[in-house]
């Protein structure tokens, strides 16, 4: 379902060059859950940036749901990240300025989603992660486990083929980060697909 | 006033330092009128008028107003109706009767609903009282150029030369021209007659002025009153463009980070494009209006203050609104596109 071909990334700095990916090739099927480890700087968050369409490889190729991304467009990389990824962040990344609701909202409404079912299904992914009670407050109203829980339903509103946390309990203590390891285990029994990069040997287990 | 109107003023003595002295030189006599009426074929009339500033009495009420001495054709002249009572007669210039005629707002001040025909108010000027009697009350008259009409009360000018100012001489002539089209020619004569009457090659003892000629230089007043403020908004516009291009850069780099998750999202450059394109836009727009309220504020205190009638054109209006959106659209477009280019890693790594 999703193919890394010999991917490498290369960062010119100046006259300097440094190789953040050095020829990495895998290959992941549907259902499975991926943990990548590594320690800082070894080219995880780039890895993952090149899986989710935000980035594309210096050389190589990435294959998802057998298209080449290397061939395609900003606008058509910018419907694979809408419609086929969900992105979970280290750092959250909600709109600070817009509810929880609108935040979870915003992947359908760049997918043309009418205002009523975009509610809805809005709704219907913050109840999945516990957050039903939640969905009137302000990014800044509620905790860090709760922001992670919130970017979790907005990474899954649009049912992706793929979901993708780079770190996701990284700015968490341990026990919240527990719990959001815990949602994304019950997302890979429902038959969620997931790569996580994380610096806990456990989970990687 | 009709465009066959022309006025007749004495020339004035040049004061000091280029500056023009308010003392006219004294020669426009009746005589002098009747005359110029009879030897210019294409005058029709020319109506003597002298004119002071007064204060109307009545009872422990009192305003002040200009007083117009004339006589019967000022009526027919200016095309200005009665909306009471009757105008100055010959009869009442014959025998110099203390009759007076009221503009609609003196008249509205002085008597509220009450009827003025017949009744008796105080004239108060240069340290004495006279007693006059109300006989009409003037239509009410829309605000022109030459000052507020409503404010004006007529009394015949034989009165008004014996009684009030005890001279010879009246304050200008107001002629009127046999049509519109004889204008030009009544001009000429009335110079030509008044340079040998008065000796006057030089015509430092009178102006001339028609209706025409004060609709020129009023339109070419304000035709570079409009270039010198059409100058000032040019420059306004492009202040607030810049203001609103720095705004909206400004904004851009302090939402990089919202930019890269709107991307990660799935937006496309298109939907940063409109997303900060609609934000200029509303700002411009919302500046537009602001703009459009004060600019109306402005003219109705301006109009308030010169008692003319607030005109603001639906097409000036539009056209203000239209620019400022112009406006946002054009200085927005960059940001907007700064924006839409963003790389999405590197404006989620912004910090
Ligand atoms: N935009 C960039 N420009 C230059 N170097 C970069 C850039 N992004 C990442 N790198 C470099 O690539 C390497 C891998 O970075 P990253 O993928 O963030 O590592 P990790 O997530 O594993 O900590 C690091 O050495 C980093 O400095
Ligand atoms: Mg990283």
């Amino acid at each position: 379902m999703l193919e890394v071909k010999k991917v490498k990334k290369i960062y010119q700095m100046g006259k300097v060059k440094v190789e953040a990916l050095r020829g990495v090739s895998f290959y992941i099927d549907k259902g499975e859950f991926v943990a990548i480890m590594g320690p800082s700087g070894s080219g995880k968050s780039t890895l993952m940036h090149i899986i989710g369409c935000l980035d594309q490889p210096t050389e190589g190729n990435f294959i998802i749901g057998g298209k080449d991304v290397s061939k395609l467009n900003d606008d058509r990389l910018a419907e694979i990240r809408n419609k086929r990824i969900g992105f979970v962040f280290q750092q959250f990344n909600l709109l600070s300025r817009t509810s929880i609701l609108h935040n979870v909202e915003i992947p359908l409404i760049y997918a043309g989603v009418k205002a009523k079912q975009r509610r809805e299904l809005a709704k219907q992914a913050l109840e999945s992660v516990g957050l039903a009670d939640r969905v009137k407050h302000k990014p800044n109203e509620i905790s860090g486990g709760e922001k992670q829980r919130a970017a979790i339903a907005r990474a899954l509103v649009n049912k992706p083929l793929i979901i993708l946390a780079d770190e996701p309990t990284g700015n968490l203590d341990t026990k919240t980060g527990e719990e959001i390891i815990k949602i994304f285990y019950k997302l890979h029994r429902q038959g969620n697909t997931i790569i996580m990069v994380t610096h806990e040997a456990e989970i990687a287990r | 006033m009709g465009s066959n109107v022309i006025n007749i003023l004495p020339g004035t003595s040049k004061g000091w330092g280029g500056s023009i002295s308010a003392s006219s030189v004294d020669v426009f006599t009746l005589e002098l009128a009747d005359y110029i009426e009879k030897v210019s074929p294409s005058v029709k009339r020319v109506v003597p008028i002298s004119q002071g500033s007064s204060l109307l009495i009545k009872g422990n009420f009192n305003i002040q107003a200009t007083i117009i001495g004339t006589n019967a054709d000022y009526q027919e002249v200016n095309n200005y109706n009665l909306a009471l009572g009757q105008f100055i007669n010959e009869s009442d210039l014959d025998t110099s009767r203390n009759i007076i005629v009221l503009g609609s707002e003196l008249a509205e001040e002085l008597f509220g609903n009450n009827n003025p025909l017949g009744e008796k108010i105080k004239l108060f000027y240069q340290r004495r009282d006279y007693l006059f009697t109300v006989i009409g009350v003037m239509e009410e008259k829309g605000k022109g150029l030459t000052g507020d009409l409503n404010n004006q009360a007529y009394i015949p000018i034989t009165t008004f030369m014996k009684k009030l100012s005890n001279s010879r001489f009246v304050s200008y002539y107001m002629a009127q021209a046999k049509s519109g089209k004889e204008a030009a020619a009544a001009v000429g004569e009335i110079e030509y007659f008044l340079i040998k009457y008065l000796e006057d090659e030089e015509q430092e003892k009178f102006n001339l002025f028609s209706q025409d000629q004060i609709l020129d230089t009023i339109s070419s007043v304000t035709a570079s009153l409009s270039l010198m403020l059409g100058g000032i908004a040019a420059i306004s516009l492009l202040v607030g463009g810049i203001g609103i291009m720095n705004i909206m850069l400004v904004s851009v780099t302090e939402r990089t980070r919202e930019i890269g998750i709107r991307k990660a999202l799935g937006a496309k450059n298109k939907n940063i494009m409109s997303q900060f394109l609609i934000e200029a836009l509303s700002l411009s727009g919302m500046g537009g209006l602001i703009g459009i309220f004060f600019g109306w504020l402005g003219a109705y205190a301006i109009a308030q203050a010169g008692k003319w009638p607030l005109v603001v054109s639906p097409i000036s209006v539009l056209l203000a609104f239209g620019f400022a959106v112009i406006i946002g659209l054009f200085f927005g477009l960059y940001p907007a596109m700064k924006a839409a280019k963003m790389d999405p890693v590197d404006a989620l790594r912004y910090e």
